[in-house]
């Protein structure tokens, strides 16, 4: 259990890194793709709703203390993201690198959707196709585009982690 | 042996995911409010956060820029041999322009002593930054810098690049700060028409920034302007030091709501490339009121 945690938390820690000081020099068309949900929703897919909540607060968390005025906005929107995405867990298998795909894309789409209310609907900002077709699929298809690499070594940690789970 | 026998000799606890999920919210919920009334409570936290991943990121900031620097070597090999025959003819025509211009300065020297104008940005105390880390929602534009209260700043300070505004620190840690860049949606500056002396409001606008522009509002309809007009920092800004250059106005046009002209504005910076920054560790001395200070956004 303490290494399944240490775990999330390194991968945590790697994956924020690289999202905000690597992908942010190679973003395409300014778009930077969104690693951290791959990992909230991956371990949603993997191991179920409960684990999937407290990654989700951690990431979230992690985005919050560095770049948000209010502590807690990113943390609620991987929460909401983690819990829901949890439910998949019941058609979980080792070797199925579609589905996953899937949900990350779809998690992406509503992550931004959810954005978009908070931070420009709230605001007065209705050009809602303008944000869509300029940000959101962009940042779908980049991100469904590197989970394609990334879920499976994620994957792989999860299934190498199993053997020390006791039974 | 059945599941149930054996959560029961395990006393193994189970909790239905709904209620962890309805608690996790509610906390959530809980601590936006608390950080939005008392915000220096979570400052300790949040420096220390920094303090641990700002290293890490300026590292691998400098793996992460090598990598692009090797990519960009493959695909703009052809842009660059254009564009160095081009420097090339830019530098002669430079060398001219300097000549004239140190002849110039002689006199311009003479003329800031007569006014006493030492005051210019140019003469402020800066210190260089480099930018480590950039806002993770694609949405924002704003990016972390490598240098933090250890280094004399603080938030409200201004930070420039080569001759032009950047943005502003709003937030500080020991060997960090956080910079907002005048194109973020969230932006605005007061500023003024060099050659006019009308004020005006600089916004960032995202809908906009593919083009490469930025908003300019509440300018004054008698206010006699034309394009590529320059736009600098106004005196009556209560963050933003005056005379620092914001960039060029375009497209003017009325606004019919505000009774008042808007145009838009091509920053000098550009902000897709910013590496290093310079930030003037002076601030603008702030009105104070008998009871407290006086401040505003822009």
């Amino acid at each position: 259990m303490i290494i399944r945690i240490l775990a999330v938390i390194a991968e945590a820690v790697l994956l924020y890194i690289l999202q905000t000081s690597v992908f942010t020099s190679i973003a395409l068309a300014g778009v930077v793709p969104d690693l951290l949900l791959i990992l909230v929703v991956s371990v949603a897919f993997m191991r179920g709703r409960i684990p999937a909540m407290l990654t989700g607060v951690i990431c979230g968390l992690a985005i919050d203390f560095t770049y948000s005025s209010f502590i807690g906005l990113f943390a609620v929107m991987y929460l909401i993201i983690g819990y829901l995405a949890g439910f998949s867990n019941k058609i979980y298998d080792e070797n199925d690198y579609t589905i996953p795909l899937i949900l990350i894309g779809v998690a992406e789409l509503f992550y931004n959707l959810l954005y978009y209310l908070v931070f420009y609907l709230l605001q007065g900002k209705l050009n809602i196709g303008y944000y869509l077709v300029r940000f959101m699929f962009p940042r779908v298809i980049y991100t469904v585009l590197l989970a394609i690499l990334l879920y499976k070594f994620l994957n792989v940690c999860n299934i190498f982690l199993k053997r020390f789970d006791r039974d | 042996m059945s599941r149930r026998a054996r959560n029961r000799t395990k006393k193994k606890i189970v909790i239905d995911p709904r209620y962890i999920f309805i608690l996790l919210f509610i906390l959530c919920i809980g601590t936006i409010f608390f950080s939005f009334r008392y915000k220096e409570k979570f400052k300790p936290v949040k420096e220390a956060f920094g303090n641990f991943i700002t290293p890490m990121q300026r590292g691998i900031h400098v793996v992460g820029s090598t990598v692009a620097d090797r990519f960009r070597l493959f695909t703009d090999i052809q842009d660059l041999i254009a564009e160095n025959d081009a420097l090339k003819a830019q530098i002669d025509e430079l060398k001219t322009q300097n000549s004239i211009l140190t002849q110039e300065k002689y006199e311009l020297n003479w003329y800031r002593e007569l006014y006493s104008l030492d005051q210019q940005y140019s003469d402020f105390e800066k210190v260089a930054a480099t930018v480590i880390s950039r806002e993770p929602n694609s949405y924002c534009n704003e990016f972390i810098i490598d240098k933090g209260s250890e280094d004399g700043l603080a938030p409200d300070m201004n930070v420039i690049s080569g001759n032009g505004l950047v943005g502003i620190i709003i937030e500080t840690g020991r060997n960090w700060s956080r910079v907002r860049s005048i194109i973020d949606d969230s932006s605005s500056v007061s500023g003024m028409f060099l050659t006019t002396s009308d004020t005006c409001i600089v916004s960032g606008n995202l809908e906009l920034l593919d083009d490469g522009y930025i908003n300019v509002k509440m300018i004054s309809m008698g206010a006699e302007i034309y394009d590529n007009y320059e736009v600098v920092t106004s005196y009556i800004s209560d963050k933003y030091l005056p005379g620092i250059l914001i960039g060029y106005v375009s497209n003017i046009r009325t606004d019919q709501n505000t009774m008042s002209k808007e145009a838009y504005l091509t920053p000098v910076v550009d902000f897709q490339h910013i590496e290093a920054v310079l930030v003037i560790t002076e601030l603008k001395e702030k009105l104070e009121d008998l009871d407290g200070v006086v401040s505003s956004d822009y």
